[in-house]
């Protein structure tokens, strides 16, 4: 391997690190929420600085390959995807500390029928999924994966279009639900942003794998791909 | 199309039995800056010199098809006009080490014994030093030896003699891989002035000075014309495989 | 890497070098003894009437070697005009082409006169040219050219071989034909060198004896006819010097002095023409 790609080996692999670290981010903060257990909701603020610490690392290396390799092509356009990707990670990141957040200020817990009834519940468990399926197709440069992800943000727009109706219903039920029913459409408009960044990062890897399986070459050369 | 300055068609080139440049098509417009690239050995060189007929120099070297200068095949021009409407720059800075400046800016007509007065080289000195940003630097010493310069102000000063011949288009094999960094950006900046009035092909090993410098970027490999597309098209994404391993520099 | 025989090679070292300069400084003894001898003995014979007056007989006071002086420069003259312009053309050839079959077996036919013997080359021309007009200054001419023209090929193709190929494609690439090439640009480049080879030739031919005794055979009045025989520097030193007179072995030591301090000029010059004329690639 030239150096060069050592170093994007090196940043690819930075940021699936980072991209488990935001997961598990997300899987906690629903953790906090259905257990409302408050010491678990603290334990994801606190670890929103290493996200952050991640993002800045990975930029810095980014512009260090940069400067000193002056990459092109592919791997020009991985860097430029990978920037991106960094700072929508960084922002689901925010999302789960934001979630988080609400369990540290609610004084009561959640009522899991009301979780269930607008659809809360299903809506995590999918944006969990989305998140961890675009990393697979970014570790796998798999586009078909990548496209799959579009169809699949529209389950999560769905329950936040039915929202405002879903967390009407639970208020009329039982107005003493007020303040835990706005936290849940809070939560659910969250939600929707994380299914729009996994999309913008699927579309960074189809941006970046795509152009590089190129109208392959009429004569095929000597010249062979290297994995 | 009108625009189109050269234009080669089904070019090939031999030494001996050496297929070296393999059925080249490639139209060039006016005032386009052309980067050629592609690994050492693929047949830039050679392809360079079928264009002002240097490669028939050579014992052996053979070649077909047409390499057409405004539409007219070069191979039934007058060898002296060919090569002044196509300029040629070499790897090395190549001033006449017996010339002054002056004699080696207009060593085109003295070499070939065109008679020109005192006033027109004058005139044309000026000019051409002025073209390739040379003037102010010697305008004071323009009966020394040319070998006396820079690096990067010999190189101006064949760039300067080409351009004396009022040429077309201007071939450049590897104008910079025997310059430092700044010589090597003062031809570069070069480049940026000369493309108003004239067209320049530009053989480069070095990726960054391709993108810097071109337009478009044609990528040769084993004698074949692999790609040739937009330099911008060609290092963000080249359509060919062969050419993307070799901007990123993996070969295998 | 064991450093714990440093000393013992670093001492190697130095006892190497100190051989080699020693040996350096040895070959010059001889040089400087000979030199100094000639100057010598030969120094206090020359004056402006041994410059200007031909020998006297036997027995006569004075006398000198205008004759030879004159005889020698006309030859080498002959010699050069005969030999340069073939001795250039060839060399350029040889270097312009040194790939070709011709060329391989013209270098080697030089490099065979380079090391024929003078006097063979003396017998040669003799059955050449003097069995047809007779001794002469010109039969001299010929094999004194013969002799320059190795040197002058091989020096002439050395050096323009040495000139960067770049030099003729700068040339061809404005369309300037091939011999305006080689005419206007390979050759005025590569003159320094072209001309220290001239000299170097010159410096060689100018004390050779054995190709000038049957040919230019000598002679003891001051001769510019080309076609009667005719004297030269070293042809009157072995002349002089093989006679029994103490007044002819003055006369030997004077001409060889003039002998050796022509070569010995002709040898600065050239040291100061490839410095100075130098071309700077
Ligand atoms: N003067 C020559 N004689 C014979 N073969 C040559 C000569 N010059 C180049 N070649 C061959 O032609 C091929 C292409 O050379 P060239 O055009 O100089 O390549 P590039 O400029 O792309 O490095 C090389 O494989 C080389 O071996
Ligand atoms: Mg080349």
């Amino acid at each position: 391997m030239t150096p060069l790609e050592l170093e994007i080996e090196q940043v690819k692999s930075e940021l699936v690190s980072m991209w488990m670290l935001v997961q598990s981010q997300l899987n906690k903060a629903k953790e906090a929420i259905t257990l409302y257990d408050k010491d678990v909701a603290h334990e994801v603020l606190v670890k929103e600085k290493r996200v952050n610490s991640f993002e800045l690392k990975i930029d810095r290396d980014c512009e260090n390959v940069f400067a000193l390799y002056c990459p092109v092509a592919v791997d020009l356009r991985f860097l430029l995807a990978a920037l991106k990707i960094n700072t929508n990670l960084e922002r689901i990141g925010d999302i789960a500390s934001g979630i988080a957040q609400y369990v540290v200020d609610s004084p009561a817990n959640f009522d899991m029928a009301a979780m269930e009834s607008t659809g809360l519940l299903r809506m995590y468990d999918e944006a969990i999924n989305i998140l961890a399926d675009t990393r697979i197709a970014f570790e796998n440069e798999d586009t078909v994966l990548a496209r799959s992800i579009f169809k699949r943000d529209d389950v999560l727009d769905d329950i936040n279009d039915n929202s405002p109706n879903t967390v009407a219903e639970v208020i009329k039920k039982d107005a003493g639900l007020l303040p835990e029913a706005l936290y849940i459409l809070s939560i659910i408009r969250k939600l929707e942003r994380v299914g729009d960044q996994s999309k913008n990062i699927a579309e960074e890897i189809i941006f970046y794998v795509e152009a590089k399986i190129l109208k392959h070459a009429k004569s095929s050369g000597k010249l062979t791909e290297e994995d | 199309m009108e625009n189109t300055i050269v234009k080669a068609e089904n070019y090939n080139a031999w030494f001996g039995d050496n297929h070296v440049v393999k059925d080249v098509n490639i139209s060039i417009n006016r005032n386009e800056v052309i980067a050629v690239m592609g690994p050492s050995g693929c047949g830039k060189t050679t392809f360079l010199r079928g264009i002002n007929r240097m490669h028939e120099l050579i014992p052996g070297a053979t070649a077909k098809g047409k390499i057409l200068l405004d539409s007219q095949n070069v191979l039934d021009m007058n060898v002296i006009y060919v090569r002044a409407k196509i300029g040629m720059v070499f790897q090395r800075p190549n001033p006449f080490p017996n010339l002054s400046i002056y004699e080696n800016v207009v060593a085109g007509y003295l070499l070939n014994g065109i008679k020109v007065s005192k006033a027109d080289k004058d005139v044309i000195v000026e000019k051409s030093l002025t073209s390739s940003a040379l003037w102010n630097e010697v305008k004071d010493s323009l009966h020394k030896k040319g070998t006396f310069l820079s690096g990067g102000q010999q190189q101006r000063l064949c760039i300067a003699r080409a351009i004396a011949m009022e040429p077309e288009l201007i071939l450049f094999d590897e104008p910079t891989s025997a310059l430092d960094p700044i010589s090597t950006s003062s031809v570069e900046a070069l480049f940026h002035e000369l493309k108003t009035k004239y067209t320049l092909i530009i053989v480069t090993h070095n990726m960054q000075q391709a993108a810097r410098v071109s337009d478009r970027t044609a990528f040769f490999y084993m004698g074949e014309l692999v790609e040739f597309d937009d330099t911008k098209q060609m290092f963000t994404a080249p359509a060919d495989q062969r050419t993307q391993n070799y901007i990123t520099g993996r070969f295998s | 890497m064991n450093l714990s025989n440093a000393g013992y090679r670093n001492s190697k070292s130095i006892l190497f070098q100190s051989v080699i300069v020693f040996f350096a400084f040895l070959i010059t003894i001889p040089l400087i003894i000979v030199l100094l001898y000639i100057i010598e003995k030969g120094v206090l014979q020359v004056n402006w009437h041994f410059l200007t007056n031909v020998p006297k007989p036997v027995g006569e006071k004075g006398g000198g070697i205008v004759n030879a002086l004159v005889g020698s420069a006309i030859m080498v003259g002959v010699a050069s005009v005969m030999a340069l312009p073939i001795g250039i053309l060839a060399g350029i050839y040889l270097s312009e082409n040194s790939k070709s079959k011709l060329a391989y077996y013209s270098g080697l036919c030089v490099d065979i006169l380079q090391g024929v013997p003078s006097i063979v080359i003396g017998i040669v021309i003799y059955y050449w040219v003097v069995l047809t007009i007779g001794y002469s200054g010109l039969a001299g001419s010929v094999a004194l050219g013969i002799m320059m023209l190795p040197i002058v090929i091989r020096s002439t193709e050395q050096t323009l071989r040495l000139l960067p190929p770049s030099l003729k494609e700068a040339a061809l690439s404005l369309g300037v034909p091939y011999h305006r090439v080689i005419l206007k640009v390979i050759v005025p480049c590569g003159f320094a060198g072209i001309l220290s080879g001239i000299m170097l030739s010159i410096a060689r031919i100018i004390g050779e004896t054995a190709p000038l005794l049957f040919t230019a055979l000598g002679n003891s009045f001051l001769s510019t006819n080309l076609l009667k025989p005719m004297e030269s520097l070293p042809h009157v030193i072995y002349y002089y010097a093989t006679s029994p007179y103490d007044d002819w072995h003055d006369l030997a030591w004077g001409a060889s002095f003039i002998l050796l301090m022509f070569v010995l000029l002709l040898n600065i010059i050239t040291k100061v023409i490839t410095r100075k004329w130098k071309i700077q690639l």
